[in-house]
């Protein structure tokens, strides 16, 4: 036993090492460019490096990520010295950047330390045995408790908790950026981030684009993590795998996450952009070194994404129980195909769009530059055909799981099975046709606008189908409202109000007016938190008795919603005003004879809120791991696989394989079943479930 | 089945479609320098892939039933569907590419040696009649067969390499055309450097099965040897397409 808890050895030594970072960073930059610099760069960056890997050193010791985070540390400043090294020889002029490092160092440094960190951490060791010819066993074993979290482990529930906790934690940075950016503009004119504002060699307005390119890009990652997460956990579990189809690659999906998120934040350090996360050339291709970070970031990002896509399909394809069919496949297992489709394969594209603006910055491979033939827009179409299926990679697992958790709590079967089913890959198949509707107004030849207008026009008719859905399957049921189905039909609200907002932007003759306002801001946040945030909190409320044997309180959990869910009709729908009146998206002020300013102040009001209300949700989140109610049994009466055996769900999942022998959601249907247990002879213990004695027809 | 079919037939089928790709090769050079039919050239192009596709890497092995789940014969299966979804994914990096060329390009391609560019692709094609004669060899229990052709592939390939980055690029640049000389060059480099990298893992993979295959690892168990000549011939699919796209389609620009 440990006598001070780890989480304070961690900070301590967070501390430590930050001011030793600190000060190495400084004294290296003193050496380079002769002045101290007390809020660069170079000083942060190293701070950041040192004091995130000490903290981890401090939780959890030399192994796992801190391991990945000390190889990725030493890796990255290899690689930017190796680069360095070959400038000096060659003579060339410039062997230093204005970050200590020229940009094609810290490019190949940050490169080097990514590729070291998945040597550090150990999750290709299994592959490199392969290689040698060695046979590996087919599991690890995991260590007990806590600490299997901190390093690989191979068994699909591990990994969605890793996930899971990633884009906990990326929330939290990302919405403490929007805190900050939001208090800023509570009032017109500079009251904070002035020009006299000084900050990682940013000036006030600089570092508001950063923070404002950052919440954009690292929510963005988050929610494919968030995404990730529940996928991994719940889909070998709702058809009856004992894993994923390929552990290690999905371990390895996971881990490049980690490396992605630090180069996110040293993106912020180095320079900072002020493309917001859209990295638009030909800006991009002049912003600072943060630009590359960020480029780099999201392509690792991508890759955990692509190789998690290839996973879930391969596993849902090749490893069902016996007897489920694809009409008798949980939607949220459609949902997660649908979106596995989209992210195995558009990924791509956005990973391309910005490896080539990375090439124009390194090499001078003029794709986007005009002056030398180059095409601009040709990136907004890469960037885009990703970009907004994207979106759609962020919603469809979440409408999933609306439809997963609504009969559970109306206890009656989902209306319309094999359409919703249809509709998550419709959405997914439309998805892929209708990129250009983001480029209305940005030069493309105009017969091009039509035709996405109508397919993204499109889009509605699948999204439409789940609506009538939940409406269908809500009517006359016998609704029960604790915590994770208050979320759900709060996603459904405002899901709606994002779904309305829609189709005027997709209308062009709208749309031209509509570009780059607040409407497009509010449009955006209430599709991504009606399609994800609040599923994601209802899927957390729903599956965290499954995954740690006790439940979150009821209490602090309907705090969190009614707290939140007002809040942020309230921040949205004061977006979408100021947008129609003429408010610029993305700009750090705005006239104050626009009369804007009570809007934005409520607007920030609200935004604390919504930040307090997360807040009491992660105190729930952490406290109930730990002293929250126990809750092994079936408590939300579902008829899934997954609550007919104990919480915590055991290591190899189901000792005894089910057999699917009816439909999934036949919730009030006497003597109907979904799956059976083969018992005879086994340990099993089958929880009762309430008798349903009301028949629908 | 394939484990019935006569052994031979499979080496002989192999040779047969190396004959067909030869052909094709050879015509869509005419086609292009004589008529330049962008039409012809693109359908020649999707002929070649799927030749390639069905009968270099058997693509309809994805559907070959097995009925025992913890069997190997199924998780070959498995990671055969795995390998075949990472190829859909890796295939939009190179369609992106291939978008790229033709929106910054169009009916433009850039001034580049026709029969230099004739050459590796022919060194490529052949490699890829070698690693299916591994493979097939491989199959039929032949271990030395395998490892002959293996290494046979591994010279074509690592000549494919040298020849485009030692020999193609300095005599490119040499005549004007250099990565930021303009789009075209931008779009040429891109384009065979992406390619190139992917040569290049492909090469490591032929050196793993072949140091592993030596030892007699792949004599039963021989989805790794499956899986490196799959990836390796669909680098060559990606060559298909990039080939005319770079070399044969169009008028020549600086």
């Amino acid at each position: 036993m440990r006598k001070t808890h780890p989480v304070w050895t961690g900070i301590l030594l967070l501390v430590i090492g930050g001011t030793i970072g600190y000060g190495i960073g400084l004294g290296l930059d003193l050496l380079v460019s002769h002045s101290l610099n007390f809020n660069g760069s170079v000083a942060a960056a190293f701070a950041l490096f040192l004091a995130v890997t000490s903290f981890f050193f401090g939780v959890y010791g030399y192994r796992g990520i801190t391991r990945g985070l000390v190889f990725q540390v030493i890796g990255t400043l290899v690689g930017a010295l190796f680069v360095t090294g070959i400038r000096a020889l060659v003579g060339s002029t410039t062997i230093f950047g204005p970050f200590l490092f020229s940009e094609p160092a810290w490019v190949f440094g940050a490169l080097a330390g990514d590729v070291s960190f998945v040597f550090g951490v150990g999750v290709v060791s299994d592959w490199v045995k392969w290689v040698r010819g060695l046979d590996t066993p087919e599991h690890h074993e995991d260590e007990p408790g806590w600490e299997k979290y901190f390093s690989v482990s191979l068994d699909h529930k591990v990994i969605g908790i890793q996930y899971t906790m990633t884009a906990l934690v990326l929330i939290a940075v990302g919405g403490t950026f929007a805190m900050i950016f939001r208090t800023e503009l509570a009032q017109s004119q500079l009251q904070f981030l002035t020009t006299t504002f000084k900050l990682f060699n940013q000036t006030g307005p600089q570092f508001y684009n950063t923070l404002m390119s950052l919440h954009g890009i690292i929510m963005i990652v988050s929610i494919l993590l968030g995404v990730s997460g529940i996928m991994n956990y719940v889909v070998p579990l709702l058809v009856g795998a004992h894993d994923m189809a390929f552990p290690r690659l999905n371990a390895f999906a996971f881990w490049v996450a980690v490396p992605a998120s630090v180069l996110l934040l040293m993106a912020l350090v180095l320079g900072g952009f002020d493309t917001g996360w859209t990295g638009y050339p030909p800006l991009s291709a002049r912003a600072p070194v943060g630009m590359q970070m960020f480029f780099l970031g999201v392509f690792t990002a991508g890759w955990s994404s692509i190789l998690g896509s290839a996973n879930v399909i391969a596993t849902v394809l090749r490893m069902r129980a016996k007897g489920m069919s694809a009409m008798r496949l949980p939607i949220f297992v459609w949902a997660s195909i649908a979106t596995s489709i989209i992210a195995l394969t558009a990924t791509q594209l956005i990973g391309l769009s910005f490896q080539l603006v990375m090439f124009q910055r390194l090499l001078g491979m003029p794709f986007f530059d005009a002056a030398k033939g180059g095409n601009p827009v040709l990136f907004q179409h890469l960037f885009w055909f990703y970009s907004h299926p994207a979106v759609y990679v962020f919603v469809l697992p979440g409408l999933g799981v609306i439809s997963e958790l609504l009969p559970v709590f109306v206890r009656k079967p989902l209306f319309g099975y094999r359409w919703v089913a249809m509709s998550s890959l419709g959405i997914a198949l439309v998805g892929f046709t209708v990129w250009a509707h983001h480029m209305f107004a940005s030069g493309m030849n105009e017969y091009l606008r039509v035709p996405f207008m109508y397919s993204t026009l499109l889009v509605a008719v699948p999204t439409g189908v789940k609506f009538f859905s939940w409406v269908a399957t809500l009517w006359g049921g016998k609704i029960e409202t604790p915590t994770p189905m208050l979320f759900v039909l709060g996603a459904i609200v405002v899901f709606l109000l994002g779904g309305l907002t829609g189709p005027p932007n997709a209308a062009i003759a709208l749309d031209l007016h509509l570009t780059d306002t607040y409407f497009i801001v509010g449009h955006f946040h209430d599709t991504i938190f009606g399609g994800f945030v609040f599923p994601f909190f209802a899927a957390i409320y729903y599956w965290f008795p499954k995954a740690t044997g006790r439940r979150m309180s009821e209490f602090w959990g309907k705090l969190h919603f009614w707290l939140m869910t007002p809040s942020f009709l309230v921040l949205t729908f004061g977006m979408m005003r100021v947008g129609l009146l003429g408010m610029r998206r993305r700009i750090v002020d705005y006239d104050p004879a626009l009369g804007f300013d009570t809007a934005h102040l409520i607007m920030t009001i609200a935004g604390y809120l919504i930040f307090i209300s997360v807040l009491i949700f992660f105190i729930n989140f952490f406290y109930s791991m730990t002293h929250g109610e126990k809750a092994e049994g079936n408590i939300w009466n579902s008829r899934s696989p997954e609550w007919q055996v104990p919480s915590p769900m055991p290591v190899h999942n189901y000792e005894v394989p089910f057999v699917v022998v009816g439909e999934p959601y036949d919730y009030g249907l006497a003597d109907s079943k979904y799956v059976e247990f083969s018992t005879n002879g086994s340990k099993h213990v089958e929880f009762p479930t309430a008798p349903e004695v009301e028949k629908h027809h | 089945m394939v484990h019935t079919q006569d052994k031979k037939s499979m080496l002989g089928q192999g040779v047969v479609i190396f004959v067909y790709l030869a052909f094709l090769t050879g015509l869509e050079f005419l086609v292009a320098i004589s008529f330049d039919s962008v039409p012809l050239l693109v359908v020649v192009a999707l002929v070649k892939a799927a030749l390639v596709a069905y009968y270099y890497m058997h693509v309809y092995k994805l559907n070959l039933e097995s009925e025992e789940v913890e069997s190997y014969d199924y998780k070959s299966g498995t990671n055969r569907l795995g390998l075949w979804l990472f190829l859909v994914s890796d295939s939009f990096v190179f369609a992106g590419l291939m978008a790229m060329r033709i929106n910054l390009l169009g009916l433009t391609r850039p001034e580049l040696n026709q029969f230099l560019g004739l050459g590796v692709t022919a060194v490529l094609l052949i490699s890829s009649f070698f690693m299916n004669r591994g493979e097939t060899l491989l199959h039929n229990g032949d271990r030395q067969g395998f490892l002959w052709n293996t290494a046979v592939t591994f010279v074509l390939g690592l000549g494919f390499l040298l020849g485009v980055v030692l020999i193609e690029w300095p005599t490119a640049s040499a005549e004007g055309l250099t990565p930021s000389s303009g789009v075209a060059g931008a779009a040429f480099y891109m384009m065979t450097g992406m390619h190139a990298f992917h040569v290049f893992t492909g090469l490591i993979l032929l050196v793993i099965v072949w140091l592993n295959g030596r030892r007699g690892l792949y004599d039963a168990k021989n989805y790794p040897v499956e899986a490196a000549a799959v990836y390796w011939h669909f680098v060559d699919v990606v060559w298909i397409f990039f080939y005319p796209a770079l070399y044969l389609i169009g008028t020549a620009v600086k």
